[in-house]
This record gives structure tokens, C-alpha cells and sequence, in this order.
């Protein structure tokens, strides 16, 4: 009487773990749309302006987009054109320069990828991305 | 009482079957595209299954990097069609993931998101992709790695320096790993090269930059 209750409970509790870790191998590379971020890593609008000429805004967005308005001064590199574009960005940057990249609004994901390049491929510091992106931006100016 | 049950059952079994709904072969796919492909195309291939017409009222990508589109704004009972989404893949490396929300009239499920995950091949890494020195340091030379992507063979690359102002050595290290040693003349004046490295029977290129910058900026 015990035992098969025990192996009841038993094929209860296997069948319950079968979808969970079918989920879990069927999904394993199933990444999220917008690359993680830390806190550390974002500035706001404000901090940003702080940082006076010793900031390099980078503008994330496409081509056309840039082209129709941006924040004064800032320089455009985007992946679409990363291997044409990084060099002109490269010859504005310093040792010391903070850099804030920013695209859309804040759910866009262009700035996220662009200020992760900058970080890992070029090894730069102190990248930044900015919260709120080019709406916040707006609203601020 | 027998009756109203009936009846009642009917009418919801009724009503579900004659609304419109859209079935999806699938909403999310993996592409792999080759590493000269400028494009990575996916087909989201639906079907309405309902009794009436359903009508896309909008569809739009995740990025600017992606287009979608339907063959028809509306979709009759029984028909089938698909969406295209196209992502332009550009200068972008890894796994990238889209999505395209698609908006219908239906009664129920009037938001559906397409996922179109794209796994870009990458023939060679290279760490890091910019070395530099700044102006009056020490012209030692600085190195970049290269390694050859897990499914690539790369036996030899060829590096080529934009400028004269820098000189390149590479060091075959074997399991498609090379090193590259960038070296300027001097480091008196700001001073740039763009290094084109190219694998031995490839078309594609990758680059990376050397450069004389300014003295830190004072904080």
C-alpha cells in the first residue's frame, strides 16, 4: 500500500518536471531581444551634460535618422556601417573622454549594442549609454 | 432547463468556430546566414482557420535594421499568406534577435510577435579592434589577436597597414590563432592607420585601427 503510494507521488513529481525541463533544454539558447545592462553603465541626461566637452555623444541611429536631427556635436555610428563609421569616431575620441551613446527612446536596443562594441571589440572605458535615448534628450533640451 | 444548456453550449461552440483566427506554421525562426550574405530573409507563413476575413492593422519591426511585410491587408476564410521579414544584416556580428508585431482585427489574440533570430557567422574575431598610443609614450609595439571562428579553417591572413606610420608583424600560432604586433614609427604627432587584415582565400575583411591620440583630457 505504501510503496505504490510512493510511486505514485513519484510519477506525479516526474511528470510535473517534464515540461519545466523539456522548457529549459528546448529554450537553452533562447536569449533576450535587448542586451542586458548595467546600472553603471547608463547616464542620464543630466549627468551627461555635467560631463561638459569631455563627452563624445554617439549617435546610434540609422543613417536618415541621424541626418534629420541630432545631438549638436555628436557623431554617428551605427552596424549598419560600424567598419566605415568607427574610424571617424576613433579620430574624435581621447584618452579620458567620456562617451555617451544613445539611440531612439529607451526601449530601443541600437545603443546597447553599439556602447557593448565600443567596450569589448575597441576595449575602450568609461561608455555610457543614455537612458531615455534621444526622447529624453528631447524632453530635456 | 435540459434545453437552455443545449442551446447555450451550442451558441458558444458556434460563435468560436465562425470567428476569425489566424495560425501560425510558426512565430519564431533561426537563420543562418553565410558570411557574404547582406540579408537574412525570413517567411512567417500564416492561415485563417476561422469563418470570416481577418485584417492586419499594423505590422511593425523591432529596429530600423528590419523590414516586414504582409502580401495583403486582409486575410479571407480559409486563406493563407505570409509574412516577409528582412533584417539587413550591415556590419553586425553574432546573434541578433528581432522581433515583428503584428496587429489584427481578430476577436482574440490580436497581437502576435514574430521572433527572427539571426545567427551571423563570424570568420574572424579580432581583440581588441583599436590599440593606440598616446602622444610622447614609448613606440612599443601592441598586439591584436585573431582567432578563426569555431566553423572556419584560416591557415594564413594577410595584414596590410593604411599608413606607413605603422608597421605590422603577424605570428602564426596555429589552431587559426595569429598575432599581430602594430608598431609606429614614432609618437610625436596624432597619426592613424587602418589595418585591413583579409584571410587567405576570402573576399571578406575585417579592420581594425592604430592610432596616435591626444594627451589625456584633464578631468
Amino acid at each position: 500500500m505504501r510503496s505504490s503510494l510512493v510511486r505514485q507521488v513519484l510519477i506525479l513529481a516526474a511528470l510535473a518536471l517534464a515540461p519545466g525541463v523539456g522548457g529549459a533544454v528546448y529554450f537553452r539558447h533562447k536569449i533576450s531581444w535587448r542586451s542586458a545592462i548595467l546600472p553603471s553603465e547608463l547616464a542620464t541626461v543630466d549627468q551627461a551634460r555635467a560631463w561638459g566637452g569631455n563627452v563624445i555623444w554617439v549617435d546610434a541611429r540609422p543613417d536618415d535618422e541621424f541626418a534629420s536631427d541630432h545631438v549638436p556635436g555628436a557623431i554617428s555610428l551605427n552596424e549598419d556601417r560600424w567598419n566605415e563609421l568607427l574610424p571617424e569616431f576613433l579620430a574624435a575620441w581621447s584618452p579620458g573622454k567620456k562617451v555617451v551613446v544613445y539611440c531612439s527612446s529607451l526601449s530601443c536596443n541600437a545603443s546597447r549594442e553599439v556602447a557593448r562594441r565600443l567596450r569589448k571589440e575597441a576595449q575602450l572605458p568609461d561608455v555610457f549609454v543614455l537612458e531615455g535615448g534621444w526622447e529624453a534628450w528631447l524632453k530635456k533640451k | 432547463m435540459k434545453t437552455h444548456i443545449i442551446a447555450f453550449a451550442l451558441s458558444i461552440i458556434i460563435s468560436l468556430s465562425a470567428r476569425a483566427e489566424l495560425k501560425w506554421e510558426q512565430t519564431s525562426l533561426e537563420l543562418h546566414p553565410t558570411p557574404n550574405d547582406k540579408q537574412a530573409i525570413g517567411h512567417f507563413k500564416y492561415q485563417n482557420t476561422g469563418k470570416t476575413p481577418v485584417h492586419f492593422k499594423s505590422v511593425h519591426a523591432s529596429c530600423g535594421c528590419t523590414t516586414a511585410q504582409t502580401q495583403k491587408d486582409e486575410v479571407p476564410a480559409g486563406g493563407s499568406g505570409e509574412i516577409t521579414a528582412t533584417f539587413n544584416i550591415g556590419d553586425r556580428t553574432g546573434t541578433q534577435v528581432k522581433t515583428v508585431t503584428v496587429e489584427t482585427d481578430e476577436a482574440t489574440n490580436q497581437k502576435t510577435v514574430l521572433t527572427l533570430k539571426t545567427i551571423i557567422p563570424q570568420q574572424l574575431e579580432l581583440n581588441p579592434t583599436f590599440v593606440f598610443w598616446k602622444q610622447g609614450d614609448k613606440p612599443d609595439p601592441k598586439t591584436i589577436m585573431v582567432k578563426a571562428g569555431k566553423e572556419f579553417t584560416v591557415k594564413h591572413i594577410k595584414v596590410t597597414s593604411s599608413s606607413p606610420d605603422f608597421q605590422t608583424k603577424v605570428e602564426e600560432k596555429g589552431n587559426g590563432e595569429f598575432q599581430i604586433d602594430v608598431q609606429p614609427q614614432e609618437t610625436k604627432n596624432i597619426v592613424a592607420s587602418t589595418l585591413t587584415i583579409q584571410p587567405e582565400d576570402s573576399q571578406k575583411v575585417f579592420y581594425a585601427t592604430a592610432r596616435i591620440t591626444n594627451a589625456p583630457t584633464v578631468q
